[in-house]
């Protein structure tokens, strides 16, 4: 049970945080249903809404004909991610001065443990209280937050009072919150989980809770066990700093279905130069792609290879990219995305290789120029990190526009903005 | 055909031609075993069109020469479980009836003329020599062939005979083994062929005595090799080998000697602790020490120290101890030795007078810290 357990944990999340920042630096926009997203026209989503657009039911995610539909004097802007990094990067700052346990899960919120603070800074609940107080005044911005003994408690505490909330969850009342909550709200309960939950007569967590332990396990197997563990506020989640990252990619969907290959592959090579930068950056490299493909019909399909040895280079994931598409049924596409997994920090031992080469004999060729290209990159990267990341490109891309995403964001892999579309189920 | 043969005979050979009789084929005829019988001996015939053997039984009663082909698997079955001493097999219309006292069998049979042809040894080939020193040499160097898929080239052991020496190379791409025997040249052309592990290791398992001769025959695309009593047929691998001569240190600047238990015991304590993935444990002199260091993120780290005797600047070099650990597991020493260049560069382990094992270092690339 989680009531032997400190209150240490602080999720801080920020209110329609892009909305909000549009607002805070354009006034007049103050009281109007706001919305951050992609048009309409393109297949665009919203990507935050204000708190007035939600009272018309308009949320993040949604469609933005169908928001419009919603609200038909719907405030619409095109995202600036490069405004909203800057504050977002002002706000964890500001985390920092209290903990150095911080986990930013995306741009505008985040998990804190003030666990070894409290003689600087007072206890969970001060801490709290003055981190949102410092954003306030030092961004102009409303958070909401959470102070709960558990990642998840704190994370449905800053959710429960939202907007502008403060919700503690004691050690002592976390049954008294839980209980009555719909099983929905437990992390890892999906609308299937939630649905096959409903046939066991499970609405509210209590409910979930009440249930035999090994019945759930024998019903959900391993998510089961971590759904029942929650609903009796069991998280031992720690609050990670050096949160691992799994994988990279970069999806989009397409103001138009496109069918020609020729103009997919470009896609998928600007995908490729911007995925491996990343990872570059990031000082990552992985050895397994995943191409996912979605038809007009919404059907989708991922291709998967895994290389002998990981990499970071963006023709090397081109050519694996471009082996994947071709096993990919020739129909039009209305989404195409590149995902490198089975990340790998480049300093890590690396086992090296006799022949100079990972595969020797008829790859020598391939591969000399592989090392030739590993070194080029590395200028390269120091170039566009100075002028910006379409001063060098490959030819083949040179006039084109960026791919933007459907809330409008530039080929910016893993950022926040992104909205992944709704899917309906895979298939591989 | 009707023989009467020894039961043990008769399951070693089809124990053997089970090695190579795959277990589901595109082509059914090669789940079967051939049985010939000749005037005075059986021989049995499998294949899978890559390693072919024929295994023959001598001292058999032969009252009707003729070939019956019958299932493979199903055959070495019943025989293993039979408990007579002999073993009768008889054809009659289209059946093959195997009795051993009062039990029998009546299996399917297969139109022997649909069971491919197979090569037959002729002479005593290019090389002859005493079957426990080629057993030695497969053994020294078929363990670092490839197993990966992909590596068509490395997934056997280069064969070459030059100036009357045999020598047999396996690499991975990562360790690589090479050891040498001198050979009567005067009938061995120079030759150079990439042998299938699996045809290799095929060889090894119907060398019986090993101070039988064997005797070896290199083709266009395929090699034989014959015992007294079996003759297999590999067909080589159609591949560039890499060109190991290159990676062989020949100048080191570092050598180090240790006692070949000791090393092997230090080695696999400090490796206990290292991960699943990137495994690595570093060696490091300092002038006749040498500490032996694993770390894992998972599991901790070990050290361990021992005596040794080692020319050079103090130095340091990594390795996976798996990699390690399989070549000493050959080496034909009480002493092993170590030469090395650079933490970067390929460490020789020399494990006997004609044998060398060339493992690649494991490195920690600093070059790219993330921002």
């Amino acid at each position: 049970m989680a009531s032997d357990q400190s209150l240490t944990i602080l999720h801080v999340d920020m209110d329609a945080f892009y909305a909000s920042v549009e607002i805070r630096d354009n006034p007049s926009l103050e009281g109007l249903p706001v919305c951050v997203g992609g048009p309409a026209s393109s297949r665009g989503v919203i990507a935050a809404a204000s708190y007035a657009a939600r009272k018309f039911g308009v949320h993040s995610a949604m469609p933005t004909a169908q928001a419009r539909r919603l609200c038909p004097n719907l405030v619409l802007l095109p995202p600036d991610f490069d405004r909203y990094t800057a504050v977002s990067r002002k706000v964890m700052s500001i985390f920092r001065r209290y903990t150095p346990i911080v986990e930013p899960l995306s741009l505008d919120e985040a998990f804190l443990d003030i666990a070894g603070s409290e003689r600087l800074f007072g206890d969970a609940v001060d801490v709290g209280r003055q981190v949102k107080a410092d954003i306030l005044r030092e961004t102009g911005l409303v958070a909401s937050v959470g102070v709960a003994p558990t990642k998840f408690l704190a994370k449905l505490a800053s959710d429960l009072d939202k907007p502008d909330g403060f919700r503690v969850i004691q050690p002592g009342e976390v049954r008294e919150v839980l209980d009555p909550l719909p099983v929905r709200k437990i992390f890892g309960v999906g609308p299937r989980t939630a649905k096959r939950l409903e046939q066991l007569g499970v609405r509210t967590v209590r409910d979930l809770a009440d249930l035999v332990r090994e019945d759930v396990a024998r019903r959900f197997g391993a998510s089961g066990l971590w759904i029942h563990d929650l609903a009796h506020g069991i998280d031992p989640r720690r609050v990670s700093s050096r949160r691992e990252e799994k994988s990279h990619g970069m999806e989009r969907t397409f103001p138009n279905d496109i069918a020609d290959r020729e103009e997919l592959r470009t896609l998928l090579l600007s995908f490729c130069e911007e995925v491996a930068f990343t990872l570059r950056d990031k000082g990552l490299r992985g050895r397994t792609v995943t191409l996912k493909a979605r038809f007009s019909n919404f059907k989708t399909v991922t291709r998967t290879k895994t290389l002998d040895f990981a990499t970071n280079l963006g023709p090397r994931l081109f050519t694996v990219a471009q082996e994947l598409l071709d096993r990919v049924e020739r129909r039009p596409l209305r989404l195409l995305g590149i995902q490198v997994s089975k990340l790998e920090d480049v300093r890590q031992p690396a086992q090296g290789t006799l022949f100079g080469t990972p595969e020797p004999s008829s790859r020598d060729d391939w591969m000399e120029s592989n090392q030739k290209l590993e070194a080029a990159t590395e200028s390269l990267d120091k170039l566009r990190k100075r002028f910006g990341k379409s001063a060098v490109r490959p030819a083949s891309l040179l006039y084109r526009d960026e791919v933007r995403g459907r809330d409008g964001s530039s080929g910016q892999p893993g950022v926040a903005g992104r909205v992944p579309e709704e899917d309906p189920g895979e298939d591989s | 055909m009707k023989v009467i043969c020894d039961r043990e005979k008769l399951r070693e050979g089809l124990s053997i031609a089970n090695n190579v009789v795959p277990a589901k084929s595109t082509r059914p005829v090669l789940e079967n075993v051939c049985l010939v019988a000749t005037d005075d001996a059986l021989e049995l015939v499998g294949t899978d069109l890559e390693v072919s053997v024929r295994f023959r039984i001598e001292d058999v009663e032969v009252t009707d020469p003729g070939p019956a082909v019958i299932p493979a698997r199903v055959t070495l079955d019943f025989v293993r479980d039979l408990s007579g001493e002999t073993v009768t097999l008889e054809t009659k219309e289209g059946k093959c009836q195997i009795t051993s006292g009062a039990d029998s069998c009546e299996l399917v049979t297969i139109d022997p003329d649909e069971f491919p042809v197979i090569s037959r040894f002729s002479g005593d080939g290019n090389v002859t020599m005493q079957g426990g020193s080629f057993t030695k040499l497969v053994t020294q160097t078929s363990f670092a062939a490839a197993r990966e898929p992909g590596r068509y080239a490395m997934h056997g052991v280069l064969t070459e005979i030059d100036n009357d020496i045999l020598r047999l190379v396996a690499t991975d791409g990562r360790r690589l083994a090479l050891t040498t025997t001198p050979v009567d040249g005067s009938k061995a052309p120079e030759t150079s062929a990439i042998i299938p592990t699996k045809g290799m290791q095929m060889f090894c398992r119907v060398i019986s005595d090993p101070l039988d001769q064997i005797h070896l025959s290199f083709g266009e695309n395929q090699v034989g090799l014959k015992t007294r009593g079996a003759e297999i047929f590999a067909r080589l691998i159609d591949g560039d080998f890499p060109r190991y001569a290159a990676v062989v240190p020949t100048e080191t600047s570092n050598a180090l000697e240790a006692d070949r238990e000791m090393f092997s015991k230090k080695l696999r304590l400090v490796a206990n602790v290292t991960g699943d993935e990137a495994r690595a444990v570093r060696l490091k002199t300092k002038k006749n020490e040498l500490e032996l260091f694993g770390q894992s993120v998972g599991r901790g780290l070990a050290t361990a120290h021992m005596e040794v005797d080692f020319k050079g600047e103090d130095a340091e070099i990594a390795f996976n101890p798996d990699f390690v650990l399989d070549g000493l597991k050959h080496c034909e020493n009480d002493t092993i030795r170590l030469e090395f260049n650079e933490r970067n560069s390929p460490g020789k382990f020399c494990l006997g007078e004609n044998y060398v094992y060339v493992v690649m270092p494991i490195t920690i690339d600093a070059s790219t810290p993330p921002t």
